[in-house]
């Protein structure tokens, strides 16, 4: 492929934030007609990298080159004008509007009258060059399934005439079906020449469909290999490729003299078949997924926040009915959600506040609140959780990302007794320095009778913290791992590319262990 | 007329509550039959050139997720500049009041979009500054407009059932409605309405839209204040239940969701047309003028419960809450 | 207020300045501290600032205002005439009470629970509220068969009503500050969110803000009644503007999640002053709604610049 035109090329690409490298020293090339997939862990730099091509962010050093002409990409725009265009993981479709309407949104060459047949035929090109030809352009987008819209908005960079398609993750929250639609679509892009990045988890897609794939680990860009050479546990191999830090604090060896909780044959409808767990007493059991496997609706289903999910659960032998809050709460169960500025912090109210928020109710007479014990408490909770006390009295607003988690870990640290904790990726946003003090938090709450149960797409966090590991593909339940049979690149297979006849295996051998 | 028409239409509902509402009437006043009659059918084109111009405007804001609680001070102190500069002539007092009320939807506008702020509060502090200012200018009484022969022209009926300012307020909608339906502008007023993330990050310019909205909502405001203080020859201070009430009802009888990107402009006529229809008829059934506040007010409140996004899961749960089972839990826990 | 100590916001130091203008301008009206002049001054900021208290709860809520409050007064204080008429004063306070609760409550409940748009709902009610007052009352005004009046009664030399007013503000602030509904409506108002992933039942806490403005307007109308020895639905027209400028000024935020009663008294304080002030100058009552707009839009305005440092 030496002598071939590359579509688009990189040199030496590198960019910091703040003094960090996120990533450096990249050197890729994008041939015409060849869909190159791009891989690697959470925050291995991909998405930095794909900002960097759409000219979102500036590099610091290195490179940029489109048809064999050096560029500097000015922004977006600039670069759709070179023939680059991006579908990101959010769509950005109104679905009021018709296809045809969201193929040319925001196009700087509709005219002010846009209903042009120039514009249509052109769009309706785009359709049918995607084998999509029998789609109504003037159905509203909102009647088409996630998959479908996917396809719109790789039709509206066709109609723009894009040469590079990027897709960043397209599949993650596709069905099976969707997915092969989406894999033959792109298939019929590079029979026209055109070419795709393709930055994906699933191993499973990078195999099927691409030509060459390019790793990337912890920002740096680890290799580049034709699809032909590489196996996939190789595959596999390069993008973990790192030992487990000192992070992680070890976990007393005792077996849990009992269950904590049960759970049987949860069903949510569309993200999760039938989940079954049994969690022991005192334990960190951890739900390992990418986004779209189920993973994070487990615990917010446990957590009373899915009304139609449905199924069966006890806590402590205690059923508990789901699809209500305040009834799991009333059952001892808490719930840390991911996105912490939505569902978690009051911005507007002080530290203090928001650390005993969850125990107004409980620390009142008559509806009059006790703030001597409050206050009390509060500050008990600071000292244990390491917040410095004189922050307390301080806006929550202002606390890192860190500190935030700790202090929704003080809202579960109240229940005495001890309480079944989910939480949604518990390190996410936080720096590495504070990691170590919320999974020490973590296996203090353990010890303390505490049971945790963890959705997280961070392998590392997983190996590293978990009891009892579930790992979950696109809704079914693929392997369960006990404490030492935890391996990160099973983990890894699992998650990214279960084949059907190594998961049945697998399924038989630990699980004699639950 | 299809099931399907009516489900992916945007005109299909309004007309069938359109239908409906003419046909309840019928039945009520089946013992007079004078429903059906010409003094009918023009009395609810006055009610649309009354309020269809403001039904319009604040259906829009309504259309982008906005809503725009100043068009209420706009109407008034539109009719009072136009009545106090337009005794001679009456064009300089209609583009006075045009221009007061676009310059007030600009300002508020690039306010919205500056401060990144909800409209509410702007619009707020908009129709309070407004309205204030039509209390000043009419020392809070009515003002008289001598120019009769204005007034006269304005009412005259056109073809028995029309007239200048029901014809002028139809050929607005007509206009936002080709707006709307054929252009550009219309395409990304819908998209910022549907998804206004998706729209900005595929390129629409949303700011502009936005201000332009509020300009066009405060110049319609200004001009059905001008043309319903000319025609009653006189001008006083709105109150915010005979502007917003009719026009909010209108809009969201008209397919207009508070939750943007729904609704287009011949709907929002068709709601304006279902409120004539509602006042003229309750006037010929001889309901005394109370009936229809009540009956204004309980339209709005219903539709907007209709319209409140938890509404179908909370009859779901009252249908749970009468398993007895789940009502002694809710007992033990609260 | 801890701000105050360590690094003085732009907001706090234009707040200081702004109320010193204020009283200098005052102190140098002429006419302003005249002993009619102040108990005029002190029964009218009664009246709105009971209304503003109970709009507080509204705005820290997060449903940023309610347009039926003023409607409410009227209807209160026309239930509370028609009750009295009927058994006599307690019974008439009572059902005066209970009847702006209700009403109030049962917008909240639909905003609360279906999350109806409340600004909408709350124009939909006043428009109800005026048309069943004006089919049960049409002959306009209602007057007590039996006298009450506290007529210029005052306590500690404070007229009766600014002390009802001071008492509503202090159990208002109780509420706010030292109760489990207090807590949970900050935490409902700065995210909804949030607040039902611990268990907040956020549809209760709506509805209980709801109902304790209805009480805190209703007083205003009682009071309003008992001041004019009769009752209209005329009273009370505008006083939600005036009442929502005085919760703006006091501090509490548009956007909902904080807020205070008692800085809302002291919004309203300012307000009053401010009128009083511009009609002994010469503006006639007809600016009234002019000023609230321009205070509204200036801190509104003013709120946002100073939260995005």
């Amino acid at each position: 492929m030496a002598g071939a035109l590359h579509l688009l090329s990189t040199a030496g690409l590198g960019k910091s934030f703040d003094g960090v490298r996120a990533l450096s020293e990249v050197s890729f090339s994008l041939a015409a007609g060849e869909i190159h997939a791009i891989c690697g862990e959470n925050g291995a730099g991909k998405s930095t990298f794909v900002k960097l091509l759409m000219g979102i962010l500036q590099p610091d050093e290195g490179s940029i080159a489109v048809n064999g002409e050096p560029v500097v990409l000015r922004g977006p725009q600039h670069a759709q004008n070179l023939g680059l265009g991006f579908v990101a993981q959010e769509l950005s479709l109104a679905p009021r509007l018709s296809i045809l309407d969201n193929i040319w949104l925001g196009s700087a060459e509709v005219p002010f009258f846009h209903r042009t047949t120039a514009l249509r035929r052109r769009a309706r090109a785009a359709l049918d060059a995607l084998n999509v030809g029998d789609w109504d352009l003037d159905a509203p987008v909102a009647s088409l399934s996630i998959g479908q819209r996917q396809i719109v908005e790789i039709a509206r960079l066709f109609a723009r005439d894009a040469r590079i398609l990027i897709l960043d993750e397209p599949t993650a929250t596709l069905s099976d079906a969707e997915i092969e639609r989406i894999l033959g679509v792109l298939d019929s892009v590079r029979r026209q020449g055109r070419s795709v990045i393709y930055v994906t988890h699933r191993l499973g897609e990078v195999f099927a469909l691409c030509d060459r794939v390019t790793v990337f680990r912890n920002g740096e860009h680890i290799a580049t290999e034709a699809i032909a050479a590489v196996t996939r546990p190789h595959l596999i191999e390069l993008m973990l490729g790192r030992s487990l830090s000192e992070m992680y604090p070890q976990a007393s060896a005792q077996a849990a003299p009992r269950s904590a909780a049960t759970i049987v044959r949860l069903n949510i409808p569309g993200q999760v078949h039938d989940f079954s767990v049994e969690v022991p007493l005192g334990k960190i059991v951890c739900i390992a997924g990418q986004v779209g496997s189920g993973a994070n609706a487990v615990t917010r289903a446990l957590a009373g926040l899915i009304e139609n999910a449905t199924g069966n659960v006890w806590i402590s032998g205690i059923p508990l009915p789901l699809g209500s809050v305040p009834r799991c709460v009333a059952n001892n169960v808490v719930f840390i959600s991911e996105d912490r500025a939505a569902e978690g912090l009051f911005h507007q109210m002080l530290v203090r506040d928001n650390l005993v928020a969850a125990s107004f109710r409980r620390r009142a007479r008559f509806g009059v609140l006790d703030w001597p014990a409050l206050r009390r408490l509060a500050a008990d909770l600071a000292g244990r959780l390491g917040i410095d006390r004189r922050r307390l009295r301080s806006s929550a607003a202002h606390l890192s990302g860190g500190n935030q988690q700790k202090l929704l870990f003080g809202r579960a640290l109240q229940r005495a007794g001890g309480c079944l904790l989910l939480m949604n990726e518990p390190t996410r946003g936080i720096d590495v320095g504070a990691r170590a003090d919320i999974y020490r938090l973590m296996r203090e709450l353990c010890d303390q009778g505490f049971t945790l149960v963890i959705a997280s797409s961070d392998l590392e966090e997983v190996a590293g913290i978990a009891d009892v590991v579930i790992t979950m593909y696109r809704g079914e339940t693929v392997g369960r791992y006990q404490r030492n049979a935890i391996d990160m690149s099973r983990i890894l297979a699992d998650i990214i590319h279960p084949s059907r006849s190594e998961s049945t295996v697998r399924r038989v051998e630990p699980a004699q262990a639950l | 007329m299809s099931l399907a028409f009516l489900r992916n239409d945007p005109h299909g509902r309004p007309l069938v509550t359109f239908v409906l509402t003419v046909l309840l009437l019928v039945v009520f006043g089946a013992g007079q039959g004078a429903l059906l009659s010409p003094a009918v059918v023009r009395s609810t084109l006055e009610t649309f050139g009354d309020t269809g111009l403001v039904a319009l405007g604040l259906g829009l804001t309504m259309v982008i997720r906005e809503f725009d609680l100043s068009v209420v001070g706009v109407f008034s102190v539109g009719g009072c500049i136009a009545v106090l500069t337009g005794n001679t002539d009456p064009w300089t007092g209609l583009l006075l009041a045009l221009a007061l009320g676009m310059i007030a939807g600009l300002a508020q506008g690039w306010l919205i979009v500056r401060l990144r702020l909800g409209s509410i509060g702007i619009t707020l502090g908009g129709m309070l500054v407004l309205s204030g200012l039509a209390y000043v200018l009419s020392e809070n009484r009515s003002l008289p407009y001598d120019n009769m022969q204005v007034a006269l022209a304005l009412t005259q009926p056109i073809a028995g059932v029309f007239s200048i300012r029901s014809l002028l307020t139809l050929a607005f909608f007509v206009v936002a409605a080709l707006v709307v339906g054929t252009t550009r502008i219309g395409r990304d007023l819908i998209a910022i309405g549907s998804d206004r993330r998706a729209a900005m990050i595929a390129g629409v310019n949303v700011n502009a839209i936005i201000v332009g909205v509020f300009a066009f909502s405060g110049a319609t405001a200004a001009l059905a204040g001008v043309l319903v203080s000319y025609s009653l020859a006189s001008a006083s201070p709105a109150g915010l239940s005979d502007v917003i009430v009719p026009a909010a009802t209108a809009a969201i009888l008209g397919g207009v969701s508070l939750s943007g990107g729904t609704g287009r402009p011949l709907g929002i006529a068709i709601g304006m047309l279902i409120l004539g229809v509602l006042h003229a008829g309750l006037n010929v059934l001889g309901a005394p003028p109370y009936a229809e506040q009540i009956v204004m007010g309980a339209v709005l409140l219903v539709v907007a419960v209709a319209d409140g996004p938890l509404l179908l899961r909370r009859l779901g749960m009252t249908k749970q809450l009468i398993k007895p089972g789940l009502i002694s839990g809710a007992h033990r826990n609260g | 207020m801890n701000g105050l100590l360590r690094s003085p916001s732009p907001l706090v130091v234009l707040r200081t300045i702004a109320v010193a203008a204020l009283a200098l301008i005052s102190v140098l009206t002429p006419g302003f501290f005249s002993e009619p002049s102040l108990l005029s001054l002190a029964t009218t900021v009664s009246f709105i600032g009971c209304v503003a208290v109970g709009m507080t709860f509204i705005t820290i809520s997060g449903n940023i205002m309610s347009f039926s409050l003023g409607a409410l007064v009227g209807a209160t204080s026309m239930i509370f005439i028609l009750a009295m008429n009927f058994a006599g004063l307690a019974f008439g306070l009572a059902a005066a009470l209970v009847f702006a609760a209700l009403i109030n409550a049962a917008q909240g409940l639909l905003i609360g629970a279906v999350r109806a748009n409340p600004i909408i709902i709350s124009i939909a009610a006043t428009g109800l509220i005026y048309g069943v007052a004006e089919a049960l009352a049409a002959q306009g005004a209602v007057y007590p068969t039996v006298g009450v009046h506290w007529g210029s009664g005052k306590l500690v030399d404070l007229p009766v009503e600014f002390v009802v007013l001071l008492c509503s503000a202090a159990v208002a602030q109780f509420l706010l500050s030292f109760t489990v509904f207090g807590r949970h409506l900050l935490m409902t108002g700065s995210s909804l969110a949030a607040a039902e992933v611990i268990g907040v039942r956020t549809w209760r806490t709506v509805t209980s803000a709801y109902l304790w403005a209805g009480l805190f307007s209703g007083l205003a109308g009682i009071m309003l009644a008992i001041r004019y020895g009769s009752a209209s639905m005329t009273y009370g027209i505008g006083y939600e503007y005036n009442a929502m400028a005085a919760v703006l000024v006091g501090g509490t935020s548009i956007k909902g999640g904080e807020g205070s009663a008692l800085r809302t008294l002291i919004g309203a304080i300012v307000i009053a002053v401010v009128e009083a002030v511009l009609l002994l100058w010469g503006f006639r009552q007809e600016w009234q709604f002019f000023i609230a707009g321009v205070i509204v839009l200036a801190v509104v305005a003013l709120q946002t610049q100073g939260k995005r440092d």
